[in-house]
């Protein structure tokens, strides 16, 4: 946000309008997405710097190609967390929807578009069941999600019988291989659709407003005529709706959909449903999304794990790397609004 | 295994082929990639160290995925192709979810053999070269049933991760072995090839009918483990076991006579060959289409790398059994399944 270009004054009068210049440019520095973007640089640097191949086309290209589909994790939890809530459940959503997904394209028969489409539906209507249920029983998201992560889990792999559903149409792998320009994956095209979306969403229309103001203060946004209740139901749809999106680019990546794509009860993806949006600014507590920093936030961590990977660093030090990153990232966002609440410019 | 006695196989085999054999590409750097962290692949590494030495390739390197998950190998995976890893020995994550990544190492000229598990046809990877689980399960069943007496024949099969291929194979294995000799299955206890669930899953059944059961058939490693310590602390011998592989717990369980015997993998075998095998595809051999393969549920392209039924007369001489069925395969493999100019 940029100030009006008036002079302000001091408490004497004074025109002091080149510390407020200070001020807009020191808040821009203060913020995460700028300490996102020079982490990514000085750490592209490093890694090119100190391993062979960092930069090569293949390395990008999967690079890009495994951050979409972080980023698009990233995203999922973004939009309950901004509700004060979680989704530990996007992992078994998305693995259900993508399950659904093949189970549609090679047993019913469907044409893929409309398969994609039903999966999606089918994310969001999970979604539903999560914030329907928050809601209904005002037990914290935290608890039921963690239930319905079991639940959705378990009725899926009862009924699939574990098994991956790979006779999906040539379209599908192609799309997971496919190289723009040599380097990049067009599933990067898909996360930043869905980036450029919530962007809109939270920026330009009332009940993206409606989410972050009821996320922050949710008595506040009652009073205020918004009805929570519901806002906290369509964000946990749209959590739903963006892990199924996720899990379909993963079965791309793939070319099958497979129950084991998100581990055990689909708990591989936490972490870094976690690190995404905490990395870029997205207030735990809710009323706050960074839909760019969560992006950034993904992007980071994927890189830092193909650099550590590249360096050989002994492969067991990634995982504990990353949860390091999660609590510095939390400290130092902590930090940051200390400082920033000291000098009045939160 | 000892150091020592790794020296001897890989010795043993280089000196059963002739030293002129190892026509290797010096540029050859092959990765040897479990599916996660497993006692079962600890031999790799060292197959992989004294292959790249007999044959004097760039590497050969034992590199594992920080847990389970197939998102994790496919990662280490394409960051090892960046390094210039040009080869891969894998034990497949998922075998349909890691054909895609398996069908790119190959795209970009490295090759890839499914080693210990195998890849779903159709694939790119050259072939798979593993147990023939159910085979090993099957042999086992037949041995522990041997050894029971009694008119009731009631068995428990402790197994590994349903996630694992060869798991389905296994379950089936012993069923169909069972039904042969009259026996019953009457507990199958899977994904339990981790220490945690194993204790808890194996000690609770055996605690709870520990009286219901005459004998135990176990086709994982650490389930393997756990419940040769069981029988141990049961302590009567009233209930017989057939372990699998060759963990120090099982073999002197073995040598106790708490355990009946153990169906031996051979994991240095397939690090060993499958290295010697990627360099060669490298330096232009080529894989016969007519080749002798076997087939299973998941590849018609499948190469048993041996198994061997070890009882209380040959534990101490368990090497000799591995080292046998290695050489055997070794000695005729490149004339029987590459061609090479």
């Amino acid at each position: 946000m940029s100030y009006p270009d008036l002079p302000a004054k001091g408490p004497s009068g004074d025109i002091v309008g080149k510390p407020r210049r200070n001020t807009a440019a020191t808040r821009f520095y203060l913020t995460n997405e700028f300490g996102l973007i020079a982490l990514i640089v000085l750490f592209a640097l490093a890694f090119q710097f100190a391993t062979d191949g960092f930069f090569s086309p293949f390395n990008l290209f999967s690079l890009g190609r495994i951050a979409a589909v972080n980023i698009m994790i990233g995203l999922a939890m973004m939009v309950v967390v901004i509700t004060g809530g979680l989704n530990l459940a996007v992992g078994a959503i998305g693995v259900c929807a993508a399950m659904t997904c093949g189970y549609l394209i090679e047993v019913v028969g469907l044409p893929w578009p409309i398969a994609i489409l039903s999966a999606v539906a089918l994310g969001a209507m999970l979604g539903f069941i999560n914030g329907w249920t928050s809601v209904r029983t005002g037990l914290h998201s935290f608890i039921i999600t963690l239930a319905t992560m079991s639940i959705f889990f378990g009725v899926m792999i009862f009924l699939t019988r574990a098994e991956s559903y790979r006779a999906l149409p040539p379209v599908f792998a192609a799309f997971g291989r496919m190289k723009l320009l040599g380097i990049f994956s067009p599933l990067l095209l898909v996360s930043l659709m869905a980036a450029l979306f919530l962007g809109y969403l939270y920026n330009l229309t009332a009940v993206g407003r409606e989410m972050l103001a009821a996320g922050a203060k949710p008595e506040a946004a009652e009073m205020s005529g918004i009805n929570v209740g519901r806002i906290f139901i369509y964000c946990h749809m749209l959590s739903g709706a963006l892990a199924a999106c996720a899990a379909l680019m993963l079965v791309a990546r793939n070319g099958a959909a497979i129950p084991s794509m998100a581990g055990q009860l689909g708990q591989d993806w936490l972490l870094i449903a976690f690190l995404g949006p905490v990395l870029g600014g997205t207030l735990l507590t809710g009323g706050k999304a960074s839909v760019l920093g969560t992006c950034l936030g993904a992007f980071l961590v994927t890189m830092l794990t193909s650099g550590l990977l590249l360096l050989q660093l002994g492969d067991f030090w990634i995982q504990s790397f990353l949860g390091l990153l999660l609590l510095a990232a939390v400290l130092m966002d902590k930090t940051r609004r200390t400082f920033l609440a000291r000098r009045n410019m939160a | 295994m000892s150091n020592y006695l790794r020296r001897v196989l890989a010795i043993g085999l280089l000196s059963a082929v002739g030293v002129g054999s190892a026509s290797a590409a010096g540029d050859s750097k092959i990765a040897l990639v479990p599916g996660g962290p497993h006692p079962y692949f600890a031999a790799w590494e060292q197959a992989g160290k004294d292959a790249a030495k007999d044959f004097g390739l760039a590497a050969a390197d034992y590199k594992v995925p920080q847990k389970w998950e197939l998102s994790q190998q496919n990662q280490l995976l394409e960051s090892l192709l960046t390094q210039g890893y040009n080869g891969f020995l894998i034990f497949p994550g998922d075998p349909v979810g890691s054909v895609s990544t398996v069908d790119e190492l190959v795209s970009n000229g490295a090759p890839v053999v499914g080693g210990a598990g195998c890849f779903k046809d159709p694939s790119s990877a050259s072939f798979c070269l593993g147990t023939d689980t159910g085979n090993s399960a099957y042999i086992g069943t037949k041995e522990l049933l041997k050894t029971l007496t009694g008119t009731k024949k009631r068995i428990a099969h402790f197994t590994g991760f349903l996630v694992d291929p060869n798991t389905q194979l296994r379950i089936d294995a012993v069923k169909k072995a069972a039904e042969e000799e009259g026996a019953t299955v009457v507990q199958v206890i899977a994904d339990i090839d981790a220490p945690e669930p194993a204790e808890e899953k194996i000690n609770a059944y055996l605690a709870a009918h520990a009286n219901d059961v005459d004998g135990i058939i176990t086709s994982a490693w650490v389930p393997a483990v756990v419940a040769s310590n069981a029988v141990r602390k049961i302590g009567d011998k009233r209930i017989k076991m057939v372990a699998i592989d060759h963990d120090e717990v099982v073999l002197k369980a073995i040598k106790d006579g708490f355990v009946n015997g153990t169906m031996l993998q051979n994991p240095y075998g397939q690090g060993y060959i499958g290295t010697f095998v990627l360099d060669k595809l490298r330096s232009g051999c080529t894989v016969k289409t007519d080749a002798p393969f076997k087939k299973n549920a998941l590849t018609d392209k499948f190469i048993d790398s041996g198994t061997a039924y070890v009882a209380a007369d040959k534990v101490d001489t368990y090497v000799d059994a591995m080292r046998d069925t290695t050489k055997k395969l070794f000695e005729t493999f490149q004339a029987t399944y590459l061609t090479c100019k």
